[in-house]
């Protein structure tokens, strides 16, 4: 497991304050935390310089008896066969992160549905108009906790 | 320039239950932005409504043409998080029914895409004999099309009598007709002419879009979970992962075939090397708190399973990361300055299927 | 004296059931497939099961020359607006089948949001078909369902 202790040890080195925990879950999985300002930061040092190449998903999270939301980024690459799960909190009450897009581009189609789930607004996305649900869903984001299901 | 908008679907006998509105100028598409959701149903937040064991029909039909690699792909990330060790046995029944999964939807794939050019003797050919798979999952399942016989910890029960015998016959017949497939499709100066040199995707655009699977590897890419990450007993079994450099239409059907035929050598080496042994182990109904990622090599590219647990018999989230939803952003970069009729072959030649967009 | 003559042939019993015959031994689909139960549609029209022997023929043509529209599947709120458009566009006679547990009553998805439970919210259904996904046999036994009801002048 000497390829991914050698990434955490990189990645701690270089972002010293942003990445508040880093370690290796098992071999080829990593799993970081990041501060969320630092997000894009973290991703484009990911693609050009450690070489992860895809954007698996793009996705949101409630933890229990937490007032924030957990965006979760999933890195993978195709030399090093490892995948990097980021996480990052954002508040409830106004959740917005930087969008990724602008580095990796298959981010888009992902960003855009964990808006309509969620709510997060994803700053220069270039569209977050609506993916999944019908025209004019005026309720919830349906993935939110306090979005409770009928039947 | 004067640009006229169309839509395609989403009740259309060919768009799958998806919209595509096409930005025509003549008979040139300028624009071609898909419009997904017709068939979303939450199955993400249903998840965290039902106990895992609960779960498994609802990812079943998230893609349910491939429901043996789906069901699988969710239960060995639940058997990771648990930290169970399935027998060698039941890893083995699941290698050869995950493959005959991978030709059945295959087989779909083929009879959709040769209907769309209008060649109908693809339509028939391949839905015809992929009957002779249903009749073996049903021998082995009790089931054609969705299947109670993946279970966490195992398989439900084992094969039964003269299943080995069956299947070597089912084989040896149905190689011979991959031959008049070839020969029918592959070879036929009309097909070439609609499938060759249409939709190109180059290797460094397929992995900037993100693309997975036969698309990536028609593109050239050798990238497959099966030997990237090999799950189950793959790692026991010998076989090759087909690519194909052009990266056009033909290419990524041509794979997506030779593919049916690595899968057929596949489960004729597990039919001849099956170990003995039990089918399934206990598995408890709460699984420890913590989280796992675990992919699989669906037939439509790599699938995975996110799931973060609380301890609970609930998981507390599950993400889907499906085939086809990463596949999508090939369509409007493939679209885009070609004509109409060139629109359902590239279409197609991405197998994109709405229920595994849309979750 | 139009009208009488076609009320005479309206109301006669032996040309009734000609018309009810013709109706029944030819009845066109419209393809609504929405969801996992495309397989067994495509099996049905296939050669194994071939419903065309009872005269469903699967036209990939005009909604206005259908007779019957065969909701097979899952119909979610997006869908359901052009469900009734496309069953609005079709001419008179017209059926309804409900395929598949999910287009009776919601199916596996009896609590998600954004699924219509039962399409005979919003449209008058015909023949139901059970199942998850029915197997072709059971598909076959509604069409002759259907056809029975039609005989009858329903």
């Amino acid at each position: 497991m000497s390829v991914e202790t050698g990434i955490v040890e990189d990645l701690k080195s270089k972002f010293t304050d942003a990445i508040t925990d880093a370690s290796v879950q098992r071999q080829a999985r990593i799993i970081l935390t990041a501060k969320s300002e630092a997000v894009i930061n973290v991703a484009s040092y990911l693609k050009e310089n450690l070489g992860f190449d895809f954007v698996v998903s793009v996705c949101g999270a409630e933890m229990p008896q937490e007032d924030l939301f957990t965006i979760i980024y999933h890195f993978w690459s195709s030399s090093k066969k490892i995948l990097i799960t980021l996480k990052t909190k954002v508040p409830k009450k106004a959740p917005k992160i930087q969008s990724i897009t602008p580095v990796y581009e298959s981010a888009n189609w992902h960003e855009r549905e964990t808006h309509e789930m969620w709510g997060v607004k994803f700053i220069k996305h270039p569209d977050l108009g609506g993916l999944l649900l019908p025209e004019g869903w005026k309720d919830l984001p349906p993935q939110r906790k306090e979005f409770k299901l009928t039947g | 320039m004067s640009v006229m908008r169309v839509s395609w679907g989403p009740q259309h006998p060919a768009s799958g239950q998806m919209r595509i509105i096409l930005d025509v100028d003549g008979d040139m598409v300028v624009n071609a932005i898909p419009s997904v959701g017709y068939t979303h149903r939450c199955i993400e937040k249903l998840a965290e409504n039902r106990r895992y064991y609960q779960i498994v029909p609802l990812v079943e039909r998230v893609c349910n043409l491939d429901a043996f690699n789906a069901t699988l792909g969710y239960i060995q990330a639940v058997e990771e998080l648990m930290g169970l060790t399935i027998p060698e046995r039941a890893q083995h029944i699941r290698v050869m029914m995950a493959e005959m999964g991978r030709i059945m939807s295959h087989l779909y794939w083929l009879a959709i895409y040769g209907i769309m050019p209008g060649f109908l003797t693809m339509i028939m050919w391949p839905i015809g004999d992929r009957e002779l798979f249903l009749d073996l999952a049903e021998m082995v399942t009790g089931c054609r099309v969705t299947y109670p016989y993946f279970m966490i910890g195992g398989v439900r029960a084992d094969l039964p009598a003269g299943f080995a015998e069956r299947a070597t016959k089912t084989l040896n017949f149905f190689e011979n007709r991959l031959k008049d497939y070839e020969r029918m499709m592959y070879k036929n100066k009309i097909y070439e002419m609609r499938a060759k040199g249409i939709g190109v995707l180059k290797a460094a655009d397929a992995i900037n879009l993100g693309v997975v699977g036969p698309n990536l590897r028609g593109s050239g890419i050798k990238a497959d979970t099966r030997k990237d990450e090999p799950y189950q007993a793959y790692d026991k079994f010998d076989f090759e992962i087909p690519t194909e450099e052009r990266g056009d239409c033909d290419a990524r059907a041509r794979v997506r075939f030779r593919e049916i035929q690595q899968s057929i050598s596949i489960i004729r080496q597990a039919l001849r090397e099956m170990p003995e042994g039990p089918v399934q182990v206990k598995a408890p109904l709460r699984p420890p708190a913590g989280e796992v990622y675990k992919k699989i090599e669906a037939s439509r590219g790599e699938m995975g399973f996110y799931i973060i647990s609380d301890g609970s018999d609930k998981p507390c989230r599950l993400k889907i990361s499906s085939p086809s939803f990463r596949n999508l952003a090939a369509l409007p970069f493939l679209g885009r300055g070609v004509t109409m009729a060139d629109i359902p072959v590239i279409y197609f030649s991405l197998d994109l299927f709405a229920l595994d967009i849309d979750r | 004296m139009t009208s009488l003559i076609i009320g005479k042939i309206r109301g006669n019993r032996v040309i009734t059931k000609i018309v009810n015959w013709a109706r029944l031994s030819s009845l066109w689909p419209v393809h609504f497939t929405t969801g996992c139960c495309s397989p067994e549609e495509m099996a049905l029209f296939m050669p194994r099961y071939d419903a065309e022997r009872f005269g469903v023929l699967m036209v990939p043509s005009s909604l206005r020359q259908c007779d019957f529209l065969v909701v097979l599947g899952l119909v979610t709120n997006k869908m359901a607006k052009r469900l009734k458009l496309v069953y609005d566009q079709m001419a008179e006679p017209k059926y309804v089948m409900a395929v598949g547990a999910c287009a009776i009553s919601g199916g596996l998805f009896y609590d998600s949001p954004t699924v219509l439970k039962g399409i005979d919210q919003i449209l008058p259904v015909d023949v139901y078909v059970p199942g998850c996904p029915p197997r072709p046999e059971v598909w076959i036994q509604g069409i002759r369902l259907l056809q029975e009801k039609i005989r009858k002048g329903k």
